[in-house]
């Protein structure tokens, strides 16, 4: 990690052969960055737009970015769509499933993740190394190889169409990724730092806590976003696992308005200003948490 | 901290005993899973409503799952969640063999039912009902018997200078009739009207049941496909389909759309179940049949799509699911066309439930008495994949060189197998 | 608020509590334990401390695989007693047949039993045999994954590894830039699997782009959705257009991690920017870029969401973790999901080895060569 502020970035630009040359290189790389930013907002402004679009200008020939009129109406018609046909399926509901399974489920995993990370770190014991790379191997297991028994698991636990599969899993360190991120940050702190805090009579817990946790703070702050982004994002879990429609978070919820409501004449306006709704909340945190959050999704991969 | 957590988790039990105290004094709630969209949600929610007010013993309340219906449904049975009540389609049907669905013969209200009312199993067409049983036991009570019918545009016979279709019929007049209405109306060289539409639908049973063939034998014991009379209705299904000299091809019908292109009154005879709304399209003057006879029996024998109401074996209140069961089939049979109940096969009740299909009435009770519903058992759907993926599939694609009789004997033992 | 809406979250939320508590129970008992039999403090509050991902791994990891792989032997539909069949299921999969010819001038599949396709035909001389397999859901969704894998993986890293070489290069609002191409990695991933539906619908706004360009050469619109030759085409775009923010932002944090020294030592023997690139960044980077193979690679094996949301004709398949999720919980035939699963399993370890055996030739780590 230490290599990152380190080193200063060196291009081939440093020493440039003529000034000519330095302006047309400079012109394709700009222009390259600009078609490349191009190919990433136009299906996001897309998306946008039509989420403001009426049923009527949604196909037609000429592309157009603008609604004319604009229906910001769209954003609560979807909701009452979504109610007539099921009275349970209202937006705070919906959203409040969304929140209540995102947030448990993000406590527990950096909560458990940061613990294990920092026993896989900080201390030494016989078979550590050994469980580590097989907690690391665990990656490769696809989930769905896991999910018939791990639906018996819940089923004889008599939890399935509830949240407890989507939650409290959590706290048992379910994500390899994170693990592994964190101890490679945990890797980094000096051991002067917590031998001088034993001297003191700090006992494991307190080091940790206050020691510890203070100290990875930023890789802590990436490993929320990306942990909440995952969760609020998750599909394949809550479609295993619940079957009650007002029990579904956000991307179930899409789900039924795709297949019932708009099975037979596809209404995209409602659908993408659903798509917007559930993107927004990510995108805000990811905004706002931009730079932590890159520098953390670094750790692992740079030193990988 | 400890104290902390514990003053936390001493609160939340408390509110937590609190609520499940307050829950349990509410009467007993029935809840119904359907796969019912939004507008028939709202009709069904009429019934509802006119049950819960009519009595105190219990609240229905209604959960539709319009979306990937039967997997969330098969989800809650294996988990032991979910409704009291479901609907289950004929081919859904045969989950009752897992033992997910209360016997009927436990409920005091089937039991005990007056004559004539949905509670009197006697009161259903024995064919309909034989969907819903097992072993013995009736498992749910039927709420509709769709028999196929033939709808047909009466303005294209007209131009074309033909009768229309009457009763008594047969597959040689449909044929005939048919060929004479695919034409060239506009002259370019390239046939624009139709005289029948196929594209695997309707079901090739309706053909072999007519013909004295069998899908599965009546016990279930053997798959005789290779029999003569299966052989002659197949062959007959399969001269319907994709046939240029009375039916559009496989591409023109995936770019103008099934039902639409008899909408679009480019098709002169369609086969549908009796309560579609093919004979109310806006400008479309449109009649209704009976399926062809076969000639040689004379049978106007027809395939009735059927859907019930199941009582979920792990619910909290057998009774109550038992009386809302009942309540709530003698509803929708007022509501829903056809009926599946003898006493109610009548044009005024028909009439009574779907006024819009008073034109048809007559004749859509008249195929009603010859229906039948698919020979449904435990491992119906593996048996209903093989025979596709095998055998309809292949001849109906034209993926095999072999004849109908010839794949049938080579597929029935495969077939065999399926059969419990 | 009503009552339902509380009974729903309040006793999920005590078994959350009761669960943490519970763990950090036995976390506590792990060290005691240890301590009771002489291990020092250290390695004690070590092995406390991954307690919780033990549990987790011997149950949700080691027992569900040796349950599923059980399973896989087994017919099951959830309502019976699961019934052994031996290796049933596994053969059903690999119905493969090998018939010899008659003829050399003999048509494969007249040779072939029913409904098996021709993999490979040998005639020598004036005969000769030919192998078949039956086509089935399963291989189709196969060979739609399998191309998918390894055409999107390689692409999308070397367009990563583009965008990151010209965000290293000295641009203004380097931030934003990084911001902007992370952008479809933030996206949940049902939104844009819907938002691609829409966009390549056969009225959508790619055909409609296309349309000045198919006019003139008097093309009809491609139907993405209905034809099965579009279906990976289409696949293959959508992924890449996710796949280059999540590399490149990696991959551009190794490229300003590597000493400009380096760059320097090719400046004096003459090098041009191509030996620089060969020589110092792509070794550099290779580790960096190692692990972004073996991360897309698992992940382009399991793409779900968008097979949920983009429909395929029959014929091309669809993704396989999808087909397993069908097979089982639309189906009701756990066994041969299970078996499903488990070969999925094995294609996913054989071409991560296949990478891992190969990163000895490619991947340059710096501590390997400092010890040699």
């Amino acid at each position: 990690m230490s290599t990152i502020s380190q080193s200063r970035p060196l291009t081939t630009f440093d020493q440039p052969p003529s000034q000519r040359r330095f302006n047309i290189r400079r012109v394709i790389i700009y222009a390259l960055l600009l078609f490349g930013a191009a190919l990433v907002l136009i299906p996001f402004l897309w998306m946008i737009s039509t989420s403001l679009k009426t049923q009527d200008q949604l196909f037609v020939r000429q592309i157009n970015f603008i609604p004319n009129p604009a229906v910001p109406a769209n954003y609560l018609e979807v909701w009452n769509r979504l109610s007539s046909i099921n009275p349970g399926m209202t937006v705070w509901r919906i959203l409040g499933n969304t929140l209540f399974i995102t947030i448990l489920a993000m406590i527990g995993e950096i909560f458990s993740a940061s613990l294990v990370a920092y026993g896989f770190s900080r201390f030494r014991w016989k078979g550590r190394d050994t469980l580590f790379a097989i907690m690391l191997a665990t990656i490769m297991i696809p989930g769905i190889v896991t999910r018939v028994p791990g639906f018996l698991i819940w089923r004889s636990l008599g939890l399935l169409d509830t949240y407890d599969p989507l939650t409290w899993h959590s706290l048992f360190a379910w994500g390899p990724i994170y693990i592994f991120l964190m101890r490679q940050f945990f890797n980094t702190i000096p051991r002067e730092i917590e031998e001088a805090a034993i001297i003191d009579g700090a006992n494991t817990f307190q080091i940790y806590l206050y020691i510890m946790l203070p100290l990875i703070k930023p890789i802590l702050l990436a490993i929320a976003v990306l942990s909440f982004q995952g969760n609020w994002n998750n599909f394949q879990g809550p479609l295993l696992y619940l079957s009650t429609p007002e029990k579904f978070p956000l991307a179930l919820a899409m789900r039924f308005f795709d297949q019932s409501l708009s099975k037979e004449a596809p209404q995209w306006q409602y659908m993408m200003a659903m798509a917007t709704m559930m993107a927004a909340p990510v995108l805000a945190i990811y905004f706002l948490a931009q730079k932590q959050f890159l520098e953390g999704i670094n750790v692992g991969g740079v030193k990988g | 901290m400890k104290r902390l957590t514990f003053t936390v988790v001493t609160v939340l039990t408390l509110i937590a005993l609190t609520f499940s105290i307050a829950l349990a004094q509410d009467p007993v709630t029935i809840r119904i899973s359907t796969w019912a969209g939004v507008d028939e949600a709202a009709e069904l929610q009429g019934l509802i409503d006119e049950i819960n007010a009519s009595q105190t013993g219990y609240q229905i309340v209604h959960e539709p799952i319009p979306s990937e219906y039967f997997t969330q449904v098969q989800t809650q049975l294996a988990g032991g969640t979910g409704a009291d009540l479901y609907w289950m389609d004929q081919n859904q049907m045969a989950i009752a063999s897992e033992g997910v669905f209360l016997p009927l013969s436990q409920c005091d209200a089937v039991t005990n039912a007056a004559p004539m009312t949905a509670g009197d199993l006697s009161d259903y067409y024995p064919g309909i009902l034989a969907v819903n049983q097992n072993d013995g036991e009736t498992y749910g009570l039927p709420w509709i018997a769709q028999p196929v019918v033939v709808y047909f545009n009466r303005a294209l016979f007209d131009a074309a200078g033909l009768d229309y279709p009457q009763d008594g019929w047969t597959w040689d007049d449909f044929t005939e009739t048919a060929m004479a209405l695919t034409q060239d109306t506009d002259g370019d060289g390239e046939t624009d009207q139709w005289g029948f539409i196929n594209n695997g639908w309707p079901p090739p049973t309706i053909f072999i049941w007519q013909a004295g063939g069998e899908l599965i034998s009546p016990d279930f014991a053997s798959v005789p496909i290779d029999s003569p009379e299966f052989v002659r209705g197949f062959e007959f299904y399969l001269s319907t389909a994709f046939n240029p000299e009375l039916s559009p091809s496989r591409e023109i019908i995936s770019e103008q759309g099934f039902n639409e292109m008899f909408k679009a009154g480019v098709i002169a005879m369609f086969m549908g179940g009796a309560a579609d709304d093919l004979d109310r399209v806006e400008g479309l003057d449109v009649g209704v049949i009976h399926v062809p006879a076969n000639p040689e029996t004379g049978s106007i024998t027809t395939f009735a799509w059927n859907a019930s109401t199941a009582i979920n074996a792990n619910t909290a209140h057998p009774q109550e699911a038992c009386d809302a069961l009942v309540a709530i089939t003698e509803a929708i049979q007022g509501w829903k066309i056809v009926s599946p109940r003898i006493s109610q096969a009548s044009v005024e009740h028909l009439v009574a439930s779907e006024p819009r299909k008073e034109a048809n009435a007559e004749a859509i009770i008249a195929a009603a008495a010859d229906m039948r519903a698919l020979p449904i058992f435990g491992n119906y759907a593996e048996f209903d994949a093989l025979f596709w993926s095998e055998f309809w599939g292949p001849l109906l694609n034209g993926e095999t060189d072999l004849s109908v009789a010839e794949l049938a004997a080579e597929v029935r033992a495969d077939l065999e197998d399926t059969l419990p | 608020m009503d009552l339902g809406v509380l009974n729903t979250y309040l006793p999920t939320l005590i078994r959350y509590v009761l669960v943490a508590l519970g763990l950090g129970a036995v976390m506590l008992l792990v060290y005691r334990v240890q301590l009771r039999f002489g291990i020092k403090q250290e390695a004690a509050a070590g092995r406390a401390l991954v307690t919780p991902w033990v549990i987790g791994f011997l149950v949700f990891n080691l027992f569900t695989i040796g349950a599923s792989l059980y399973l896989s032997f087994t017919d099951y539909n959830l309502f019976r007693a699961p019934e052994w069949v031996g290796t049933d299921n596994y053969a059903d999969l690999f119905d493969i047949s090998a018939v010899p010819l008659e003829s050399a001038s003999q048509r494969s599949s007249d040779a072939l039993p029913r409904r098996h396709d021709e993999i490979i035909r040998v005639t020598v001389g004036d005969s000769g045999f030919v192998v078949g397999a039956r086509e089935s859901d399963f291989w189709r969704s196969m060979r739609l994954t399998v191309i998918y894998a390894v055409v999107t993986v390689p692409l999308g890293l070397a367009g990563a590894l583009g965008v990151a070489l010209l965000l290293n290069q000295k641009v203004r609002f380097i931030g934003l830039w990084r911001v902007l191409y992370y952008l479809p990695a933030v996206l949940p991933a049902v939104a844009t699997a819907l938002l691609w539906r829409w966009m390549f619908s056969s009225s959508g706004i790619v055909n409609a782009a296309l349309s000045p360009f198919l006019n003139f050469f008097g093309l009809p619109a491609p139907q993405w959705m209905t034809n099965p030759g579009l279906s990976p085409v289409l696949f293959i775009i959508i992924s890449l257009w996710g796949v280059f923010g999540a590399n490149s932002v990696i991959l551009l944090a190794a490229l300003k991690g590597i000493p400009k020294e380096l760059y320097e030592a090719v400046d004096i023997d003459g090098g041009a920017d191509w030996a620089k690139f060969r020589h110092v960044t792509l070794p550099m980077l290779s580790p960096a870029l190692f692990y972004n193979l073996v991360t897309s690679l698992i992940g382009a094996l399991q793409a779900f969401e968008v097979a949920a949301f983009i429909p395929t004709p029959a014929d091309a398949g669809t993704f396989l973790n999808w087909q397993i999720y069908q097979e089982a919980f639309n189906f009701r035939n756990m066994g041969m999901a299970s078996a499903m699963a488990w070969i999925l399993l094995m294609l996913i370890i054989a071409l991560t080895a296949l990478v891992f055996r190969s990163s000895s030739a490619w991947v340059f780590y710096q501590g390997a060569r400092e010890g040699a």
